[in-house]
């Protein structure tokens, strides 16, 4: 691979650079309307749903689609745990996040059996098939079709349903969680998930027990989708089955492939390009799969590693050691 | 009580295993696993409905222009879209084919909404009664169907070389070539015929059930399933997994719960998976180290 990497100074730009944007969003508030400012709380919950994405299908190198599940699972145990148990939402946001990672346990402990690529995909399909069913069918606990409303809830004196709010804490959270993923994928174990991908048997022949680590990855993956969906059931107010069916799925696709298979950078552009966009296609029936169809498949044949391959040529700060280069 | 449920498992069975063994032919011949197969099940409903009802074509005729509709569909999805990521990784592959998937289940909203489609009864024949068995005009319509065209298919692997010639492309593209064999063409042919086995089975169960665009979401969890259960890759293997899905949906629903009818076949996966791998039909996977 003939990766230009950063230099030293490069390398310290590229740190401040990482701390100045959530830096500069701290002031965004000043400059939004109460519209866009949904739409910008909208996209914090999306970066961290292609993150989590973007580590199975990208640095993991498996097929999954079981990432819109524990989506779900986030959104239906931060609700069920508010309205029901009346934790405190600040407080179900990790919970979903657990909630999730053992989503991510169940949906991925056939790797333990040997089952991998096609067999996995259908397996994770499965389980999202499932959970939707579960979400329709567990009347008492998440209401059904009807879905279940976040209980009314204020913090530091401020009502939960207050926008500008919400949008500190999602920052807070999403902040969080990318620096937390950023740093474990350049541990010991990031450097395991991407040699897994590479090549498994030579990665299983250094004594690194592959199948554990593809079940780390899932768990890790479910809690940051978990905890996305804690923030998405309290941004919308009010969960319902069909949030989590198959059109955000093919969304997801669309925004991890856009911004760059298995690259962090490439999850927030990804992320943050597709939220706004659909918004318009509500109206029509039919439109967001067609747009986001073509997408995806405009993306795989025209520019297979995204938008962050792009910012990559442009200079080597947004060089990542994540993804797989483009063959 | 057990007759009948029988026959109508048999019935929804023979759906299951036309969609699974479908899948099995393009996976068999291309290594691709075509992730938007229900939507291509869904396409060929949709386009025998726009024939039948909104055109006014006979029902036969409208199934064998649907079909070929598709087989064309299938042979230009292949040519336009899977073939230039051809070398590209297996995800790459999976991806456009869910892609495919949604720009058909698209295309079906544009034009319908979000409405729900009945389409007439096709074989309207009186239902025979044997002893206190009821077999109607539509599951003799179906197990028939899908028997014929079985056997043809069948027929034709075992008889000629077709057989031998799907093998030798599923081992080695390379050596196939090497043998004198247009494996781009070749695999032209096996998504066509693939897309249009596939409408196939839209086709058939659209005069017994309600059209939506989604509902090829379900038959592709069916259809995996079958493939799972048999083994995947196996071709009889989808067929039986296939008809044996559809007769364990009917018991489970009669027996313990109607809502579990609709997730049988999630079971099936989850438990074949973790108990038997390679299916009742697979060769278990040898990994080389």
């Amino acid at each position: 691979m003939s990766q230009i990497m950063p230099s030293a100074r490069q390398r310290k730009m590229r740190t401040l650079l990482f701390w100045a944007v959530p830096a500069v969003l701290l002031l965004l508030p000043l400059a939004t309307n109460p519209y866009t400012q949904f739409i910008a709380n909208g996209m914090l919950v999306s970066v961290l749903v292609t993150l989590g994405f973007t580590l199975t299908i990208g640095n993991l190198g498996q097929l999954a689609f079981a990432n819109t599940a524990f989506f779900g699972i986030g959104a239906y145990s931060s609700a069920i745990l508010a309205a029901k148990l009346g934790v405190p939402w600040l407080l179900t946001i990790p919970l979903a996040g657990a909630f999730g990672a053992l989503g991510g346990f169940l949906a991925s402990a056939a790797a333990l059996r040997g089952i991998r690529t096609y067999y996995l995909a259908i397996i994770t399909l499965a389980f999202g098939e499932l959970m939707r069913w579960a979400y329709l069918h567990a009347k008492p606990l998440t209401g059904g079709t009807d879905g279940m409303p976040m209980p009314r809830e204020t913090l530091l004196g401020i009502s939960l349903t207050d926008d500008t709010l919400k949008f500190y804490i999602f920052l807070a959270v999403t902040v969080l969680l990318v620096k937390a993923t950023l740093n474990l994928m350049r541990s010991h174990f990031g450097r395991a998930v991407m040699a897994v991908r590479e090549n498994e048997i030579a990665t299983a022949s250094l004594a690194i027990p592959t199948a554990r680590v593809i079940l780390a990855t899932f768990m890790w993956s479910g809690f940051v989708v978990g905890c996305a969906g804690a923030l998405f059931a309290r941004h919308v107010g009010h969960v319902f089955p069909e949030s989590f069916g198959m059109l955000h799925l093919i969304a997801s696709f669309a925004m991890v492939l856009v911004g760059g298979l298995g690259s962090v950078l490439g999850a927030v552009l990804g992320a943050v390009l597709l939220t706004a966009l659909p918004e318009y296609l509500r109206a029509f029936p039919g439109m967001e799969e067609l747009f986001f169809g073509l997408i995806v498949a405009g993306v795989l044949v025209a520019m297979p590693m995204g938008l962050a391959s792009l910012l990559r040529r442009v200079s080597p700060i947004f060089v990542e050691r994540f993804y797989r280069e483009a063959p | 009580m057990l007759m009948q449920l029988t026959l109508g498992g048999l019935s929804q069975g023979m759906i299951y295993a036309l969609i699974a063994l479908s899948l099995t032919v393009v996976y068999r011949s291309t290594t691709v696993v075509n992730f938007g197969h229900g939507d291509f099940v869904m396409a060929g409903a949709f386009l025998s409905y726009v024939l039948v009802v909104l055109a006014g074509v006979a029902f036969l005729p409208a199934a064998a222009l649907a079909m070929i509709a598709m087989f064309v569909l299938g042979v230009m999805f292949n040519r336009g879209l899977i073939r230039p990521i051809r070398g590209g990784p297996h995800i790459g592959l999976a991806l456009m084919c869910i892609a495919a998937g949604y720009l058909l289940r698209g295309i079906a909203r544009m034009v319908w909404g979000r409405e729900v489609l009945p389409m007439p009864p096709v074989f309207d024949m009186d239902p025979i009664f044997v002893g206190d068995l009821v077999i109607t005009g539509d599951a003799v319509f179906i197990i028939g169907t899908v028997l014929v065209l079985l056997l043809l298919f069948f027929g034709l692997m075992a008889l000629t070389d077709l057989g031998k010639m799907v093998q030798a492309v599923y081992q080695s593209p390379r050596g196939a070539r090497l043998i004198g064999l247009n494996v781009d063409r070749f695999n032209d042919f096996s998504w066509g015929v693939g897309a249009a086995l596939g409408a196939l089975g839209g086709i058939l169960v659209a005069p017994v059930s309600l059209l939506h665009p989604d509902l090829g979401a379900s038959f592709l969890i069916k259809g995996f399933a079958a493939m799972t259960l048999g083994g995947f890759g196996s071709l009889g293997g989808a067929v039986l997994g296939g008809v044996l899905l559809g007769i364990a949906e009917q018991y489970a629903g009669a027996y313990l719960d109607t809502a579990l009818i609709e997730i049988t076949a999630y079971v099936v996966i989850v438990a074949v998976l973790f108990i038997r791998p390679q299916g009742l039909f697979g060769r278990k996977a040898v990994v080389k180290v």
